[in-house]
């Protein structure tokens, strides 16, 4: 007690701080750190969760490397970041733009795009699969025979099946987007707007000059969390294919699903993990790129 | 340049209307200020001469022209708002700039004009810095060179200096003033501070709850105010209201003293007296009462008194003020005695 009473306000300070933070430290030590720490040494090793592990240096990379599979992932979970984070920004900007000016059911219509928010993505994906499925059954089908247009293939072609997966996705994360945009566009001073309008500018100007730049935090943090999003893109993929995860080809399978299939299904825990760590590498740096784009200003 | 008129000018939203119709003749070249408590249709009346509310009745015509129905940029003014407006992540220049883009100016013209307003405006040097880099003072400067830069027929002014600190707000208040006089357009400024609309104003426009109160120069609303709140509302501290009653050329105070007054009006009148004007001592005497509270400004100590008719405030001397408890008898001379209708406040003539 008296070591305690001798401390200086700054070092009680600090030792309080510190029992405070030791329950979470511990936890993200043991349920984080720890087993990000030990998928980066069994990338390193073989192992089918039964057996040893043994060491097996970069062999598991190499194979990764030489895995037409994993190039083909690659390019869908890029396929599936590139399209989907854009083609989500400009919607729920869109959204938010033209909802924050209405006030004729402006709660209700929020309410409307906030739902799929909170809906669960299995129900979702499977709500959508039978949007997908051909005529007499799916909803797209039969709107698209009553007006005369041949059917589309949307989940059995290679073609469009990862855009008719992404779909859901996009629309499942809009309500969340649009917001966090409408919060962002009431923090804008209508000053602002006032002194445009005085100045006579048109409004294509207001929204490139005023609108937009200031709206560019939230803009940065809706692209971060939307890419990350996408690129761990997993259960809306695995629902909407469950006859045969990723398919068909592989032509949906992103990384995630590819990690899944090869740790718990293949039993190659060494491989998996290496493909984690790619993982874990690409959304390194496409985070670290982004948070250097909100810093830049 | 221009004048400006005000018809008949009303306000509601929906059911409740906040602007009753007010009349207002501007001339080219003058300094107007609004002034009234928060709620009395200043700001409004300043937003629907800028084109930024709908006129719900009566018209604004600036240089002869109705401009009820037109856009905020054919009207040929600009506005500095209370905010300042400037864009955060714009250049000072850019800032400045953006009121001439809607301008047909061709670029060298349009740059010589944002230098020519910089020198105005002593901001040369912070062309290139971005608001964020700039004190409240120097904000406010890039807010006034923006409106400024267009060189427009009328200038708004919408509470511009209630953002920044006491000092700076002097400041501030004597560079507006000087800029007026060097560039001569017609303004149009919106405070809430008696102080400001005092100093600044060629004319002063008080309002409440919807009505003009009084329109006059800085010195006619002091000396002679219409109506009790105008009285109360210009000066500090306010003016004292004594009930009285008028009977044949005598004023009887209530509380108070007996005194001749050549006045025909008769029945229950309201006495305004000034702090200022009320003094120990002079001659005819008011009233008396006990200091209870004195508070020194150097030059001179304000009284506060318990008397019959309530509380009373007088200036006294500050170097030899009376001393706490003293029984003062206090007088003015008959100069500066204002008499009100007791019931609407209105100024007997």
């Amino acid at each position: 007690m008296t070591l305690y009473r001798n401390l200086t306000i700054r070092q009680k300070q600090i030792v309080w701080a510190w029992a405070f933070l030791a329950i979470p430290v511990l936890f993200y030590g043991v349920i984080r750190f720890y087993p990000t720490g030990t998928a980066v040494v069994i990338s390193f090793q073989n192992w089918n969760l039964l057996g040893d592990r043994t060491w097996a240096g970069l062999e598991n990379y190499r194979e990764l490397w030489n895995d037409p599979v994993f190039w083909k992932v690659f390019r869908n979970t890029f396929a599936y970041l590139l399209i989907g984070t854009p083609v989500s920004l400009l919607l729920s900007f869109v959204i938010a733009y033209h909802l924050d000016k209405l006030r004729f059911m402006h709660g209700f219509l929020r309410m409307l795009y906030f739902l799929p928010f909170m809906t669960s993505a299995v129900a979702m994906a499977w709500v959508w699969r039978w949007f997908y499925q051909g005529v007499p059954i799916g909803l797209f089908n039969n709107l698209l025979a009553s007006v005369g247009i041949a059917q589309i293939e949307f989940l059995n072609s290679t073609t469009n099946a990862l855009p008719a997966v992404l779909a859901p996705a996009v629309w499942a994360g809009l309500g969340f987007q649009v917001i966090i945009f409408m919060a962002g566009l009431r923090a804008i001073p209508t000053s602002y707007y006032e002194a445009a309008k005085i100045d006579g500018v048109g409004w294509w100007t207001v929204l490139t000059q005023i609108t937009l730049p200031l709206l560019k935090p939230t803009i940065v943090f809706i692209v971060v969390l939307s890419s990350i999003g996408f690129l761990r893109i997993f259960d809306h993929v695995f629902n909407m294919t469950t006859n045969n995860p990723g398919g068909p080809l592989n032509a949906t399978k992103p990384l995630v699903l590819m990690i899944y299939d090869t740790a718990f299904n293949g039993f190659n825990m060494g491989y998996a993990a290496a493909q984690t760590v790619v993982l874990f590498t690409i959304l390194l740096i496409v985070s670290l790129i982004q948070l250097y784009l909100l810093r830049s200003d | 340049m221009a004048d400006l008129t005000l018809k008949a000018l009303s306000k509601s939203y929906g059911e409740t209307k906040v602007l009753h119709g007010i009349d207002l003749d501007v001339a080219d070249g003058e300094f107007i200020v609004f002034v009234g408590p928060s709620g009395c249709g200043k700001s409004t009346t300043l937003r629907m001469i800028a084109g930024l509310e709908e006129v719900s009745g009566g018209e604004i015509s600036i240089d002869g022209r109705v401009v009820n129905h037109l856009e905020p940029k054919d009207r040929d003014i600009a506005m500095v708002f209370q905010n300042y407006a400037i864009y955060p992540h714009m250049s000072v220049k850019k800032n400045i700039a953006f009121g001439l883009r809607s301008s047909n100016m061709s670029k060298p013209d349009k740059e010589a004009r944002i230098a020519e307003v910089a020198g105005i405006l002593d901001m040369t040097d912070l062309l290139e810095r971005k608001p964020s880099q700039l004190s409240g003072g120097q904000r406010q400067r890039v807010a006034i060179g923006r409106a400024m830069v267009r060189d427009p027929a009328v200038f708004l002014f919408d509470e511009p200096l209630s953002n920044l600190d006491a000092q700076l707000r002097t400041q501030m208040r004597l560079e507006i003033k000087k800029l007026h006089q060097r560039v001569g357009n017609t303004i149009i400024f919106v405070t809430h501070d008696q102080v400001e609309a005092m100093t600044m104003a060629d004319r002063i426009v008080i309002m409440k709850d919807g009505h003009i109160q009084q329109i006059g120069t800085p010195d006619e609303v002091y000396h002679r105010p219409d109506t009790t709140f105008v009285g109360q509302f210009i000066g500090a501290p306010s003016m004292n209201m004594l009930a009285a009653e008028l009977t044949d050329g005598v004023l009887k105070i209530e509380g108070g003293t007996e005194i001749k007054l050549a006045h025909e009006a008769t029945g229950k009148v309201l006495l305004g007296v000034r702090p200022d004007d009320l003094r120990a001592g002079a001659e005819p005497v008011l009233i008396e009462g006990q200091v209870m509270l004195r508070e020194p400004l150097g030059p001179d100590t304000l009284i506060y008194l318990e008397t019959p008719a309530g509380e009373v405030i007088a200036r006294a001397s500050g170097r030899h003020p009376p001393q706490l408890g003293d029984v003062v008898s206090l007088g003015a001379d008959e100069d500066c005695l204002h008499l009100f209708d007791a019931t609407s406040g209105v100024r007997l003539p």
